[in-house]
């Protein structure tokens, strides 16, 4: 084994255009991180350079699979921010806001607890930026109708929305990433995360039942305001509500039998993108469209070329030489490495440029691993697969532990600030980082027991 | 006709540092002219005579609505007393805090047309005179245009 790894690691050639690719991944990184420069500019201008240097070819860069942009997530992702822009005035999120605080009959805690689940399962499917959007105002009303402090309610609710878009492909650009790069379907998601994101989801409402349970208390007549209020009224357009309703189901049922029906996700995410808009009869696209987060999809186009740059050259293929020379080609340890390295690595950087590295590191890999096999034989082998989990569970959870892991965490505390109760960067670490080491834990044993001991 | 010769001189003002609540007093007892008395809106003018920024009621109405019912539609689910609630809390707030502070403002000798640019393209219906010293000198209602032209009509 170790002679082949040495001998792949000849394989690289450090000269020039070596250098000037590590150079422009280095230093974009540092930009990103630094936040001196929009993420989207330095994105965008670094895979510019990128191909005016010749590193790419423009036609690597946009047309190639492995060195260029990646449609499919592209497309996926845009296409759910048209369903979603279309769904929004109907008005359907207020609705199941305002009937989870009743269902919770106006108990601070209950809707503590409810609206964290609500929120994990809506970030299951939809964007957690959107998700949070959506949710955060009702819990400022439901918290202004109770006089209670809203900090606690905006905290649990982002970390609910990372922990709920860990559980599908849908649910959080890394598992995107991943499930396009590996060529992994809904369904395996649903198999291999699901259950673990239920367990983690149980362990963080007892956890927060423990931290906030008793503080939280209201007098009786505040919460009448609660049930007086009728959800009903929060449907403006129930005609078009029906229709989105019947697109999404038919867009999530494509997502279940998408590997069944050899569809890619994006294929069916856009399917679903053009069927709503076809029949909500909507005369002049250009507002749905326009909301769409351009600057999000600008950012993901440049960074794939970024990519594709220190991929050509083979940066990353000698930085995959160096992680199996430090984990000797064990598979437990480098699953258990990728897990809590990206879970730290999340939570501090950007999890998205940071799984767009490690997923062409974990197919060179596998590559020098199993150098006879390639196509889904190497993408899928066992011993493979649970690295693939171990990545999309530390990089989608490792968000939780600081203000600045997850772009849910930024909206809720620039929320906060708006309304003159400030989160300090110290205090969400005080509640972040405790809950996610405790979701990683619960995902360490999970992936131990499944992936090494019981082997399913 | 002149921007001078409709406006109504300024007498009553705000400073900066009032509270919200000695503002609205001002607004009830400040004079519009000889016989009308309480006004809408008023100029911000600092001790050095500089003016700094236009409060309205409008901006009063901005302080008592919270910024995340601008998100979602969520006037439906208010509750009787909310405002009041509100209310209580600002009441203490400065001028320099709620105050619009890009005023758009005419100079003394501005015609008429100019006036009625503004108020139109920014949807505003009152605006500052200044003199050629930048001092504030007068105040120019839309209801004073609004006389003047039936005036021109007859």
């Amino acid at each position: 084994m170790s002679s082949e790894i040495a001998a792949a690691s000849k394989a690289v050639v450090m000269g020039p255009s070596f250098w000037i690719a590590t150079a422009i991944f280095i230093l974009a990184y540092g930009l990103i991180i630094s936040e001196k420069i929009h993420k989207t500019i330095v994105g965008i201008f670094g895979a510019a350079v990128m191909i005016v240097l010749g590193i790419v070819t423009q036609e690597d860069a946009f047309n190639s699979l492995d060195l260029g942009i990646d449609w499919n997530v592209i497309f996926l992702l845009v296409s759910m921010m048209i369903i979603i822009n279309i769904m929004k005035p109907t008005g359907v999120f207020e609705y199941i806001a305002i009937k989870s605080a009743k269902i919770a009959k106006g108990k601070p805690f209950m809707i503590m607890a409810i609206f964290s689940v609500v929120t994990a399962i809506v970030s299951a499917f939809l964007d957690n930026v959107t998700t949070v959007l959506l949710i955060a105002p009702v819990t400022l009303l439901i918290c202004q109708a109770l006089e209670l402090d809203v900090v606690p309610f905006l905290i649990t609710e982002a970390i609910a929305s990372n922990i709920g878009g860990t559980a599908t492909l849908i649910g959080d650009p890394p598992n995107i990433m991943i499930a396009s790069k590996a060529q992994l379907d809904f369904m395996a998601f649903i198999y291999h995360l699901t259950p673990v994101i239920i367990v983690v989801l149980i362990a963080y409402i007892i956890t927060i039942k423990l931290i906030f349970g008793k503080r939280l208390q209201v007098r009786e007549e505040l919460k009448q305001r609660i049930m007086a209020m009728n959800e009903r009224e929060a449907i403006k357009d129930p005609v078009l509500l029906k229709k989105s309703l019947v697109v999404l189901a038919i867009t999530i049922t494509g997502f279940i039998l998408h590997g069944f029906l050899h569809m890619e996700p994006a294929t069916i995410a856009l399917f679903g993108a053009g069927l709503l808009l076809l029949v909500s009869g909507n005369k002049e696209p250009h507002h749905i469209l326009a909301e769409a987060e351009w600057t999000t999809l600008f950012f993901f186009m440049g960074l794939f070329i970024i990519i594709g740059g220190v991929v050509k050259v083979g940066l990353i293929k000698w930085m995959s030489v160096q992680v199996l020379n430090i984990t000797q080609g064990n598979m437990f340890a480098t699953s258990m490495i990728v897990m809590w390295f990206s879970a730290f690595a999340s939570a501090f950087i950007d999890n998205i440029p940071y799984v767009a590295t490690m997923n062409p590191l974990i197919i060179d890999m596998a590559k020098q691993l199993w150098p006879n096999l390639s196509g889904t034989e190497l993408l899928h082998h066992p011993d493979l697969l649970p690295i693939w989990w171990s990545l999309a569970l530390g990089a989608c959870l490792g968000g939780n532990g600081t203000a600045i892991g997850a772009s849910a965490n930024v909206i809720v505390v620039g929320m906060a600030e708006k309304m003159g109760k400030p989160i300090s960067f110290k205090k969400f670490m005080l509640y972040g980082m405790p809950l996610m080491i405790e979701s990683v834990i619960i995902c360490t044993l999970y992936v131990w027991l499944r992936y090494y001991v019981i082997k399913i | 006709m002149k921007a001078k010769d409709i406006m109504i001189p300024l007498e009553d003002y705000l400073k900066p540092d009032n509270t919200l609540k000695e503002a609205v007093n001002i607004f009830k007892t400040a004079k519009r002219d000889d016989t009308r008395v309480g006004v809408r809106g008023l100029p911000v003018i600092d001790e050095k005579g500089k003016m700094v920024g236009f409060l309205t009621i409008r901006d009063i109405l901005k302080a008592v609505f919270p910024s995340y019912m601008s998100l979602m539609d969520l006037g439906d689910f208010t509750w009787d007393g909310m405002v009041e609630d509100m209310a209580r809390k600002i009441g203490g707030k400065r001028v320099s805090e709620l105050m619009t502070q890009k005023v758009i403002s005419v100079n003394e000798d501005a015609p008429l047309m100019e006036c009625v640019d503004h108020m139109l393209r920014n949807n505003i219906r009152r605006l500052p005179v200044t003199a050629k010293d930048g001092r504030v000198v007068g105040i120019l209602y839309e209801m004073d245009i609004f006389i003047a032209i039936t005036k021109a009509m007859n």
